[in-house]
């Protein structure tokens, strides 16, 4: 039985430490502002628990969303629709393809997941802070106003934990239930973990070490699962011309289209009835197929260029401040997710930002919010 | 439509001969009133005509290939042709194909009795309909008195497309486990409503055929006893049977004595072996029903389909002759049935490793024509060929060992071999060292003592059967599996049968002893017929123009996956590195700002 499914560790891992990154923020936050030993240690506990408090309904919410909208999906019994399997898998695989490929970018930019949670944490409170000083007062602004350290973590993880649900059951409709838990509940550890350590400081080197060996296996899936897509439409075109019938051939002569065929090798196949269990991990990680056909070799390589392009292109970005091929001045959008920073040059936003290494700057946004 | 009643007069002894012109030509029919299509016919007619004969009558058959678009041929199914083997029919072996607009001559006698049928053996032609019964009476049956009348019931499966249209995707990558093109229909005696008019209380001799390319059937008469009398034109002794499998080529002649009473109509069927279809298409009717006609005002009840069959063991008949086993076997050969697929991606049929190919100059012609010393060297007649040479006189034994999952009916031309072992589905193959006295003079009591003789035995799936015959009828004969599209992958092997002898008995003219009219098709369809299997008349062993099949499929990595693989790693490793070189980025950030 297929027990771990790696697209959905990452995809766990990613979104908890995502949520891991707001909660650090928020609570250095609150310990350099109002948690110091000459403040009000009540309030410091009262809005501390704030953040715990919508951090854990947030992530409770989404667990039962999560639940149920994975229960929908294998409640439509995917495995009965017969030859056309073969679609709806490629679909799933390309689906799962997708979605890792571009989560990715993200886990290697541990400080760029801080950058954009400061920057939009504070735009939050920022917020907040001008509502407050706006002379009417309704009594569900003062809501907001009391119990921002509920609501603001609260929104935010509900958002990314959605986010994740909706990834987990991109990724998981072509893969069986059973796949699920064990990725998803060490996904989670590994996530808090990592947040943990992020937010305790000390060296990231490490972390960001094993961030990128984490990345680089997460693009082998990726790549797996691209070729896998294609796989499953060949394999589906195939079905369509030998009349369903190559299914009776295991992974035999006539179980592929040899005029498509770059190799074809009569051991390592994935099926396990075949005793092919071992290589059924070394499909799942990296693709590997005792057939291979032109669509299935190119379709990998181009995965693989497309990932390098992408790759250099956002490092040039980074560097230069604007993409490869293209005029400075185009390249000044800002891309939402995959923030990249601002060119070295741009002034800061005029916002006082909260940021784990302040210990005494206290902005009138921070004491409105504090207040 | 018209019964098929033959009342044959007797007491005809003196041989006579029968001249026919055969003008094959295509018309338009609907056998199964499901679908009409053209078949071939013959002066215009279909079905076919049934030939008659008694036993030691001559036939000649002008045949002139009138249907434009094909090449054709006809081999008479069972005869032993002995002295004419250029008449047997099969193109590529004893003859070239008989190109549209020629004429060819088929001159032979009938020497055996009982039931036969007459077929083209050409480009797998023979279900569009050239295929009919051809019944040879004898005068010294030992069952003669028994029977007030004869029929034919002849059955076949039936293709509503035609066999080039059906070839193409059978023979095709997109078929790579040789699917079968599954029939639309069961005939009996060509049509859906067989009927045969009986009186109370006679009996009859029915000559059962099965006239089709690919299924077996079973037979059954609905409240009648059958007592076996014949098997593939060998008189047997009396066996009663009550459910008969025919496979395709093979017939059986059976006596039913009718009910003493005419109140009712009794259903005869013939049921489609579903287990050799891959898959039943929907809407299928296995089914074909016939009606002996005890009253004619009386209605057609409906038959009782059967689930289970448990026919008829042939293998227990005993030839009225009393031939006793060939137990001196002088030469011994294997073959092993194997279907698998080669580098074109297409399923082929092998036998021992070798699938069959027919070759630029017919068997026979390469015989005739090559330098007296090379005759013995099979070499010269094609590796594809599978060509086995066995010397006059010698007891011939053939082990055929069946590994494929299939049944396969085999057919030996131009002999009746006798089937001293036919094992069980599954049994694996034949093991000499367990069964004693293969070799030696007393057959062990494994083996019938008077072993059923016939020339079509269904080889069951994973098991074997072993054959023996005397090798006295010089000629080059095939050995083949009768299921046409089997035929058409290469099931075949061709039996060089006293290649001297054989030489001798043409003369020294070689090639040119044969008639003019078949030497002459030849040249109207540019098919050589000097040479060696590759046409070659100067090297008789260069066969480097034979006919040859594709290469086996690469076992494992060509250079073509190596390549495609380094690529796929490297790219890989390039695109993680990419990831690394960007994910590194990350340290100067740490430095900076945490």
């Amino acid at each position: 039985m297929y027990v771990f499914s790696v697209p959905i560790f990452f995809i766990v891992f990613r979104e908890t430490l995502e949520t891991g990154i707001i909660v650090a923020i928020l609570l250095s936050f609150l310990k350099q502002n109002i948690g110091g030993p000459d403040r009000d240690p009540v309030i410091y506990r009262k809005l501390r628990n704030q953040v715990w408090v919508g951090t854990g309904s947030s992530l409770l919410l989404c667990t039962i969303a999560g639940c149920g909208l994975i229960g929908a999906f294998y409640s439509l019994n995917i495995n009965g629709w017969g030859i056309a399997d073969q679609i709806w898998e490629g679909v799933f695989s390309l689906l799962a393809s997708l979605i890792i490929s571009i989560m990715g970018i993200a886990l290697l930019r541990v400080s760029k997941l801080q950058e954009k949670w400061r920057i939009k944490l504070a735009l939050a409170l920022a917020t907040h802070s001008r509502t407050s000083t706006d002379t009417a007062t309704t009594r569900f602004k003062r809501f907001c106003e009391k119990y921002a350290m509920f609501i603001l973590p609260f929104v935010t993880v509900l958002r990314e934990g959605l986010e994740a649900v909706v990834f987990i059951g991109g990724v998981s409709l072509g893969l069986p239930a059973s796949a699920i838990p064990l990725p998803a509940i060490t996904g989670l550890l590994a996530g808090c973990l990592l947040s943990y350590l992020i937010y305790k400081g000390g060296n990231m080197a490490p972390i960001q070490v094993f961030l990128i060996i984490s990345t680089c296996v997460l693009y082998l899936v990726g790549a797996g699962l691209f070729t896998r897509c294609v796989v499953y439409f060949e394999g589906y075109k195939w079905n369509h011309m030998t009349g369903g019938d190559s299914s009776e051939s295991g992974t035999g002569p006539g179980s592929y289209n040899i005029h498509t065929s770059v190799w074809h090798v009569n051991c390592c196949g994935i099926s396990i009835n075949t005793g092919g269990g071992g290589w059924a991990i070394f499909n799942a990680i990296l693709g590997w197929s005792n057939s291979a056909s032109y669509g299935s070799v190119i379709s990998y390589n181009m995965y693989w260029i497309a990932v390098i392009v992408g790759f250099l292109s956002l490092l040039y970005r980074e560097q230069r401040g604007h993409w490869p091929l293209m005029k400075k001045s185009a390249a000044v959008n800002q891309d939402s997710d995959i923030d990249t920073p601002k060119d070295p040059g741009e002034p800061e936003e005029p916002i006082q930002l909260p940021t784990l290494e302040e210990t005494d700057d206290k902005s009138a946004t921070t004491k409105a919010v504090a207040a | 439509m018209l019964p098929w009643f033959i009342l044959f007069l007797l007491g005809l002894s003196k041989a006579t001969t029968h001249t026919y012109d055969f003008n094959v030509t295509w018309v338009t029919a609907n056998p199964d009133g499901l679908y009409e299509r053209p078949v071939i016919g013959i002066n215009g007619q279909w079905p076919i005509p049934i030939i008659n004969t008694t036993v030691g009558d001559r036939v000649i058959i002008h045949l002139h290939n009138q249907l434009g678009n094909e090449s054709t041929s006809l081999h008479f199914h069972g005869f032993f042709q002995n002295g004419t083997t250029e008449m047997d029919g099969p193109t590529g072996v004893t003859q070239c194909p008989v190109p549209p607009g020629s004429s060819i001559t088929y001159n032979f006698t009938t020497d055996q009795p009982g039931t036969y049928w007459y077929h083209s053996h050409d480009q797998g032609q023979y279900p569009d309909g050239l295929r009919g019964p051809f019944i040879v009476q004898d005068p010294d049956s030992p069952h003669k008195g028994k029977y007030t009348g004869e029929f034919i019931l002849s059955v076949s499966e039936w293709y509503h497309k035609q066999i080039p249209t059906l070839l193409t995707s059978f023979m095709s990558y997109t078929n790579p486990t040789g699917v079968e093109p599954e029939p639309q229909a069961a005939l009996m005696n060509d049509g859906p409503n067989a009927t045969f008019p009986v009186q109370p209380g006679q009996t009859y001799f029915f000559h059962i055929v099965n006239m089709g390319a690919f299924v077996g059937q079973y037979v059954w008469f609905e409240g009648h006893h059958m007592r076996v009398i014949e098997v593939d034109g060998v008189w047997t002794e009396e066996a009663e049977a009550d459910l008969l499998y025919v496979t395709a080529a093979q017939r059986y002649g059976v006596l039913v004595t009718m009910k003493n009473d005419t109140s009712a109509n009794f259903p005869i069927v013939s049921s489609i072996d579903e287990d050799m279809l891959d898959k039943v298409p929907p809407g299928l009717n296995p089914n074909v029903t016939g009606y002996l006609i005890y009253d004619s005002t009386q209605t057609l009840p409906q038959a009782q389909w059967l689930d289970d069959f448990n026919p008829f063991d042939d293998f227990t008949l005993v030839p009225s002759d009393g031939l006793g086993i060939f137990d001196n076997v002088d030469h011994s050969m294997t073959l092993d049935v194997v279907m698998d697929n080669l580098g074109d991606g297409q399923n082929y049929a092998f036998l021992n490793d070798t699938t069959y190919l027919p070759q630029k100059v017919p068997t026979l012609y390469t015989l005739l024509s090559a330098p007296e010393d090379l005759v013995t060297n099979t070499a010269i007649y094609g590796e594809n060929t599978n060509s086995l040479i066995v010397e006059h006189g010698e007891v011939v034994e053939i082990i055929l060992n069946n590994h494929d999952i299939g049944k396969h009916p085999f057919h030996l031309h131009a002999h009746n071999f006798q089937v001293v072992v036919r094992s069980d589905a599954e049994a694996g193959d034949f093991d000499p060292t367990n069964t004693t006295a293969l070799t030696t003079a007393a057959p062990a009591p494994a083996f019938p003592a008077v072993p059923m003789r016939r020339d079509t035995i269904q080889v069951p799936p994973h098991g074997n059967v072993v054959l023996r015959f005397r090798a006295d009828n010089p000629g080059v004969w095939l050995f083949h599996c009768h299921i046409q599209w089997h035929m058409q992958t290469g099931l075949m092997a061709t039996i060089i049968e006293a290649p001297l002898a054989l030489r001798a008995q043409k003369g020294s003219q070689g090639v040119q002893a044969l008639p003019a009219d078949h030497l002459a098709a030849c040249q109207a369809g540019g098919t050589l017929y000097e040479g060696n299997a590759g046409g070659s008349t100067s090297d008789w062993l260069d066969l480097s123009n034979a006919n040859y099949p594709p290469d086996p499929l690469p076992a494992g990595f060509t250079a073509r996956g190596i390549v495609a693989l380094v690529f796929s790693v490297v790219a890989a490793f390039l695109g993680m590195a990419a990831i690394s070189w960007y994910g590194a980025a990350e340290f100067k950030t740490m430095k900076v700002g945490n």
